[in-house]
C-alpha cells in the first residue's frame, strides 16, 4: 500500500505515540475501578476534549472514586463539593475574609480551585450556586471581590445527579445542562464485576494505591493534538445531519418524531459532537475521525440536548429512543 | 140575559186571547235581546277529591247580525289565582275557531282545583261587551258554580302503614325499540359483510419481478466503474461510489440497512447472511480501505483500486446463486 497522504500519516504516527498514555491511565485507574470502563472512557473524552461531564446514576457506582483515581493518576488536585440546599456561591468559588492581624481583607479560595471537581448531587443546590459553578466552568475563571483568578488547567468538572430522588431538588435548566459536553448515564456492574468489587474492597491490606503516571502537562499537550485530528468534510456533514435531524426530523423521513421533540440540538451540540469524536478517535490512537467515532459519542453528547415534549414523556419515549431512530435513519458517509 | 152572558164570556175569552198574545209577543222579544250576547260556564264535574282538577269551559257568543254590523269588543272576567278556596291552575288562550260571519265566538278553558274540603262557590263571572261603533255597553253574568271538594276517608282506628315501595313497570319489549333497531341493523350489516363482501377475496397484487434485479444493477454499476476508471481523477469519489454500490446491493438484496451502518456495524450484521459472511474478508478489506480513503486522505496504490473493484465484483458474483434462487420464485412482471 502506497500512502501519498504524508501529513495524515505523520499525524497518525504522532497521535499513535502521544496517545499511549491513555492505556497507562486506563491500567492505573482499573486497579481500583472495576466494571465502569464506559464511565472512565467518557471521563477521558471530557478531559481530552475540554468538556465537562454530567453523570447520572444511583449512589454507590464509584463516581467519586473514578474521578479521584483519575486525578491521582494525573497527579492533579481534586476537590469534592457536596451540593446541599443551604450551599452558597461563596462556598464554591471562595470569599473575602477579614484578617485582624494584618487589618485587611484576604481572599479565601473555594474548592473550585482544583484540576478535578466533583460536584456531587448538583441538583440539590439552588440555582444561584449552580449558576456560579457553571459560569466558572464556562469562563474558566472566578472573580472574588475585585480580583479575577484564572482556573488552573486541566480543569474538569464532573457533576452528578441522582435520577431516583426528585423531591427537594432544583432541576438544572436546559441552558445550564447544555454546558456539559457529555451526559453519561451509568448502570450497575455485572455479576462478575460485582464479585471483583467485593473482593477488592475486602482485601486485608486495604485499597490499592493509585500512582501518578501522567503529568497535567501531558494532558494539555494531548488536548492540542486532539484538535488536530483530521475530520473529513463527509464526517462533518454526517454530524450536521444528525444534529439537524433532531431539529427537523421530517427532513430525514422521520416525521413521526416531530411531535415528540420539543427542541433539537444547538450549534454547541454540533461543536461538542465533533470535538468528542476527535477525542474518541485520539483515544483509539487514530489521527482521523470515522463514522464509528461519531456514533460512539453521539448518545452522551446529544441525550441532554434533545428536549422531549409532554407527549413523548406520556408515551415513555426517551431521548435515547429518538437518537436511536435518528442514527438508524441518517445515512452514514 | 143569556145573550149578555154570552157577550161577557166571548169578551173575556177575546181579552184573555189578546192578553196572551201580547204577553207571548213580549216574552219572545226579551229572549232575542238576551240571545245576541250569551255566556256559559260549564264545569266537567262539580264533585272532586281534594286537589283534583276541574275543567270549566267558558264560552261567549255575540250575534253580530242583531247589532247590525256594529264593531264590538268583549271583555272576559279577570279571575284572581285564588278565589274562595278555589285555585286557578291554568288558563287556556282564547279560542275563536267557532266564529262565523253572523256571530262571534270565544272559548276559554279554566282548570281549577281546591285543597280545602267543603262546598265552595265559584261566584258569577261578569262578561262585558262594548260597541266600538256607537259606544253602547252591556254585561252578562254567568251562573255561580258550586264545587264539592271531598277528602279521602281515613280510618284512624288503624295503625300507620309504611310508604309503598316503587312499583315496577312490567317489562315491555317495545320500550327498547331504538336499541333493538340498532342491533338489528348491526346484525344485518355483519351478515351482509360475511355473506357478500367476505366471499369476494381481494385480488392480491402479485409480487412483481423488477425489470432489473439488484444483482444486475450492482454488476452494471461495477462494470461501469471498471470502464470509467474514476480513480484516475478522484480517488475519494471512486471509493465512495464503490462502497455505495455495495451498500445499496446489500440493502436491496439482503435487506440489511447498510446505508445507515458504519463499517464495523455492517461487518457485524452480515454474519447471519451466510453468502455474505463467506466473503467477509473481502468485504472488510474493501470497506476498511474505502474508509481510509474517504476519511483519512489515504491514497492507495493504483493496483489497489483495481484490486478492490475486482473483490467487489467477486463478492457480488458469489452471491449470484442465492439471488437467482430467490428471483426464480417471483412471477414475471414489471418493475418493483
Amino acid at each position: 500500500m502506497e500512502n501519498t497522504s504524508y501529513d495524515i500519516r505523520q499525524l497518525n504516527d504522532k497521535i499513535h505515540q502521544a496517545s499511549s498514555f491513555v492505556d497507562l491511565l486506563n491500567m492505573e485507574i482499573n486497579k481500583v475501578i472495576v466494571g465502569q470502563k464506559y464511565m472512565v472512557e467518557r471521563l477521558m473524552i471530557g478531559l481530552l476534549a475540554q468538556g465537562h461531564v454530567l453523570l447520572e446514576g444511583v449512589p454507590g457506582l464509584a463516581k467519586t472514586l473514578s474521578i479521584k483515581s483519575l486525578s491521582s493518576a494525573i497527579n492533579a488536585r481534586f476537590s469534592r463539593i457536596q451540593f446541599t440546599p443551604d450551599l452558597l456561591p461563596a462556598d464554591v468559588v471562595g470569599t473575602m475574609i477579614y484578617n485582624q492581624q494584618r487589618n485587611e481583607f484576604m481572599v479565601r479560595k473555594g474548592p473550585i480551585f482544583a484540576n478535578f471537581i466533583l460536584a456531587d448531587e448538583i441538583n440539590r443546590a439552588p440555582a444561584k450556586v449552580q449558576s456560579a459553578l457553571l459560569e466558572a466552568m464556562q469562563e474558566k475563571q472566578v472573580t472574588i471581590g475585585d480580583t479575577t483568578f484564572k482556573l488552573e488547567e486541566p480543569f474538569l468538572v464532573l457533576a452528578t445527579q441522582n435520577p431516583i430522588e426528585q423531591e427537594g431538588t432544583y432541576t438544572l435548566p436546559e441552558a445550564q445542562v447544555d454546558r456539559f459536553m457529555l451526559k453519561v448515564v451509568i448502570g450497575y456492574p455485572t455479576k462478575e464485576e460485582e464479585r471483583h468489587i467485593i473482593r477488592q474492597n475486602l482485601q486485608p491490606d486495604g485499597q490499592t494505591k493509585i500512582n501518578p503516571v501522567v503529568n497535567p502537562q501531558d494532558i494539555l499537550d494531548a488536548r492540542k493534538l486532539v484538535r488536530q485530528v483530521y475530520m473529513d468534510e463527509k464526517i462533518e456533514q454526517y454530524i450536521i445531519d444528525v444534529v439537524f435531524a433532531t431539529r427537523n426530523p421530517e427532513d430525514y423521513k422521520l416525521a413521526k418524531l416531530k411531535p415528540l421533540i420539543a427542541y433539537g440540538g444547538s450549534p454547541r451540540a454540533s461543536i461538542n459532537l465533533a470535538l468528542a469524536s476527535k477525542a474518541y478517535a485520539f483515544m483509539k490512537r487514530r489521527g482521523y475521525v470515522i463514522p464509528e467515532d461519531v456514533r460512539s459519542v453521539c448518545f452522551d453528547v446529544m441525550r441532554h440536548r434533545v428536549g422531549l415534549t409532554y407527549e413523548a414523556e406520556a408515551e415513555n419515549v426517551t431521548s435515547e429512543n429518538i437518537l436511536s431512530e435518528i442514527l438508524n435513519a441518517v445515512e452514514v458517509p | 140575559m143569556k145573550g149578555i152572558r154570552n157577550i161577557f164570556v166571548y169578551t173575556l175569552l177575546a181579552g184573555l186571547f189578546i192578553a196572551g198574545r201580547a204577553q207571548a209577543q213580549d216574552q219572545q222579544g226579551t229572549e232575542q235581546y238576551n240571545d245576541y250576547f250569551k255566556v256559559t260556564a260549564r264545569p266537567d264535574t262539580t264533585s272532586i277529591r281534594i286537589g283534583e282538577p276541574v275543567k270549566i269551559s267558558i264560552t261567549t257568543r255575540v250575534v253580530i247580525r242583531s247589532l247590525k254590523g256594529a264593531n264590538i269588543k268583549v271583555v272576559f272576567p279577570n279571575l284572581p289565582d285564588s278565589i274562595n278556596h278555589i285555585e286557578v291552575v291554568e288558563r287556556t288562550p282564547l279560542d275563536t275557531t267557532g266564529s262565523t260571519e253572523d256571530e262571534k265566538y270565544w272559548k276559554q278553558v279554566l282548570t281549577v282545583t281546591s285543597f280545602d274540603s267543603g262546598r265552595w262557590e265559584l261566584p258569577p263571572m261578569k262578561f262585558e261587551v262594548f260597541s266600538v261603533s256607537d259606544g253602547s255597553y252591556d254585561s252578562v253574568f254567568t251562573d255561580p258554580i258550586f264545587i264539592d271538594v271531598n277528602t279521602v276517608p281515613v280510618d284512624t282506628t288503624k295503625a300507620f302503614k309504611p310508604i309503598k315501595p316503587l312499583r315496577t313497570v312490567a317489562w315491555n319489549i317495545l320500550d327498547y325499540w331504538p336499541y333493538l333497531l340498532a342491533l338489528l341493523l348491526v346484525i344485518t350489516a355483519v351478515t351482509l359483510y360475511f355473506a357478500y363482501w367476505r366471499k369476494k377475496p381481494k385480488a392480491k397484487p402479485a409480487p412483481l419481478k423488477p425489470l432489473k434485479t439488484p444483482f444486475e444493477v450492482a454488476m452494471e454499476q461495477l462494470h461501469q466503474l471498471e470502464n470509467e476508471k474514476p480513480w484516475n481523477t478522484d480517488v475519494k469519489l471512486y471509493y465512495t461510489q464503490l462502497t455505495d454500490v455495495l451498500r445499496h446491493y446489500f440493502e436491496q438484496q439482503f435487506h440489511i440497512a447498510a446505508l445507515e451502518q458504519t463499517t464495523a456495524e455492517l461487518l457485524q450484521n452480515i454474519k447471519p447472511v451466510t453468502v455474505l459472511n463467506q466473503q467477509r474478508e473481502k468485504i472488510q478489506h474493501i470497506l476498511t480501505l474505502a474508509d481510509l480513503a474517504k476519511f483519512a486522505k489515504l491514497q492507495p496504490a493504483p493496483h489497489e483500486h483495481e484490486d478492490c473493484l475486482q473483490k467487489a465484483i467477486a463478492v457480488v458474483e458469489w452471491t449470484k446463486r442465492a439471488v437467482t434462487a430467490q428471483t426464480e420464485q417471483l412471477p414475471e412482471g414489471t418493475n418493483q
